[in-house]
């Protein structure tokens, strides 16, 4: 075990030793930047102040920090989460494969599953690591503008109603939903690096994911009722149950269903990916 | 040490097999080349050896363990060295050196630096590689493949890219090392001239076939070369005849039985005109290609 968390450890030291993955995080930062911009304009506001005092009352507690943090947060991921996951888990095989970084790895005595293992425990620590960075830095841009305190006003199409939190219930809410949003980000992950794991190339990983999971998005969005019956087997809608523990009373039973059902997801893609590297030849 | 049975590879789509029931064998502490031209099955060959490319048939074994069955235990034996070694350029040498180690099980780094010295690379270790030379990026991989003290080295040209200097000192690394570890080389290479320099013996694959296996040295296959100029060239492929020899591009080969002095004296007597007459010392150029026109015959 010791081992295999020294090995873990180097991993996801090269990992975040790369500029690329910085250049990941200052990316974030700048759109983030960009709606802290957008959501602190007075025209914002003031349709924010009529949302709040209209479902909640008292604008100067509930638009707080930690409801400026959540809306970053949101309209972040909406936007980048797909795409900078995917490329991570995409690159990590097919980019190494192609470099040749990987051939030096696989000569040592190491058996190819573990190898994928450390490689994919990277790509979720990056993940989570990645969501917990954006939840900080998106609290820091609410503290900037609003200061330590208040409530926390959730809303979101898929909460029924809104929720309303303490600041300390709140915060401990923002960061734990903010984790598992992480995690159950698995079937990007997992499709990513499944791709990665045949003879393709990184961007091709990267693209088919995004192109899949953008197209999972919009044709489960369309309201049509031919599209009811399989309904329940698209994937990003189940995404979007990190807000169920934003719920002002959380569905448990709702969340572990779709949490399992995500983390499976991800975790067959691994799988098949396990499969193909394993029967693979790696040729220089 | 290393014991290639009945190996045999055909990639998917392939027309061809890249490895035709090939079967070799190296004792331990001796360096053994691995010849052939582009595509006669090098690669597949290594990459069997070293479980990254799976076999259709037969076995490779080192130090008696099956690389196909027992990947891990195997290959825990070897060190290699491939052509341009791709390392993680934002990371100095020594980063490189700790992550490639890890999955090896970890390295003690008094032993890191004693190799790193050996290699030569003390005072730029700690550079991102990506600033290093083609020569220090091939240290570096000699460096790699020696952590932790492998029993058996296998390199893919490694002396690709590297000028006469870095040529020379490879090859003194190579010697040191089996003189003072006893360490077994498998050396694959199309640079005749640089196996035959360090190598005990090659195995030399054709097509996919191996065509020969043994000791670097042309008069074990019954040859012996020579230039030879003469103003009569009727006169002097005559004699040649006579003396049972095959023109081998601007060379002759002769059986090793007959005698030079015989020879020239027969070129004189017969009025060729003689104007060159200098026997060569087996090469391992003359035994690649012997070995090739064998197999083209089909005798080999």
């Amino acid at each position: 075990m010791n081992l295999f968390l020294r090995q873990l450890g180097w991993e996801l030291y090269r990992l975040f030793a790369r500029r690329r993955t910085w250049l990941g995080f200052g990316t974030f930062l700048a759109v983030e930047t960009l709606f802290y911009w957008f959501w602190t304009r007075e025209r914002s506001k003031a349709g924010m102040a009529n949302f709040i005092e209209r479902v909640a009352g008292g604008f100067d507690e509930y638009f707080s920090a930690l409801t400026l943090g959540f809306l970053i947060v949101v309209f972040t991921m909406i936007l980048l989460g797909v795409v900078f996951v995917s490329l991570i888990a995409g690159d990590i095989l097919a980019k190494e494969t192609e470099d040749g970084n990987l051939r030096l790895l696989l000569v040592r005595p190491i058996s190819r599953l573990r190898l994928l293992v450390i490689k994919f425990l990277s790509c979720q620590i990056y993940t989570s690591v990645l969501f917990l960075f954006v939840g900080t830095t998106a609290l820091g841009f609410g503290l900037i503008e609003r200061g330590w305190g208040g409530g926390m006003l959730v809303w979101a199409p898929e909460i029924p109603r809104v929720s309303l939190f303490e600041w300390n219930e709140g915060l401990f809410r923002y960061f734990i939903a903010i984790f598992a949003f992480s995690l159950i980000y698995l079937p990007v992950t997992g499709t990513a690096f499944m791709l990665g794991c045949f003879r393709i190339k990184p961007a091709a990983a990267t693209i088919i994911t995004v192109a899949l999971f953008l197209a999972d998005r919009i044709l489960s969005a369309i309201p049509l009722p031919a599209f009811d019956p399989y309904r329940e087997y698209f994937v990003t809608p189940r995404m979007a149950s990190w807000l169920l523990l934003l719920y002002q009373e959380i569905p448990w039973p709702r969340f572990f269903e779709s949490a399992f059902w995500l983390v499976g997801f991800g975790l067959t893609g691994f799988l098949v990916g396990w499969i193909a590297f394993e029967r693979r030849d790696v040729k220089s | 040490m290393l014991e290639f049975s009945g190996v045999t590879k055909r990639f998917h789509g392939a027309a061809t097999r890249a490895l035709d029931d090939v079967s070799f064998s190296v004792e331990k502490g001796r360096i053994c080349g691995l010849l052939g031209h582009n595509g006669a099955g090098k690669s597949t060959a290594l990459g069997i050896l070293l479980g990254l490319v799976h076999p259709d048939a037969g076995e490779v074994r080192i130090a008696g363990i099956s690389v196909q069955n027992q990947r891990e235990r195997a290959v825990a034996k070897l060190g290699a060295i491939f052509e341009s070694p791709a390392f993680y350029d934002y990371l100095s040498g020594w980063r490189n050196l700790k992550v490639l180690t890890a999955y090896s099980g970890g390295v003690d780094e008094a032993l890191m630096r004693e190799t790193i010295e050996w290699v030569g690379l003390s005072a730029r270790i700690h550079d991102p590689v990506g600033k290093y030379s083609h020569g220090m990026r091939q240290r570096l991989a000699l460096a790699q493949a020696l952590l932790p003290r492998p029993e058996m080295l296998v390199l893919d040209e490694p002396t690709d890219g590297l000028d006469p200097e870095g040529i020379v000192e490879f090859r003194r690394q190579l010697l040191e090392l089996r003189e003072v570890m006893n360490i077994t080389v498998l050396f694959s290479s199309h640079l005749l001239s640089e196996v035959e320099q360090v190598c005990d013996e090659v195995v030399i694959l054709r097509s996919g076939k191996k065509v020969y296996e043994g000791e670097v040295s042309a008069s074990l296959l019954g040859q012996t070369l020579y230039r030879i100029e003469a103003k009569n060239q009727e006169i002097l492929d005559s004699v040649v005849q006579s003396f049972r020899g095959e023109k081998h591009g601007d060379r002759y080969a002769f059986p090793v039985e007959c005698n030079p002095s015989e020879l020239l004296a027969a070129f004189v007597k017969e009025g060729s005109g003689i104007t060159c007459f200098a026997p060569e010392p087996p090469s391992l150029e003359s035994l690649y290609l012997h070995a090739g026109r064998e197999e083209k015959g089909g005798t080999a």
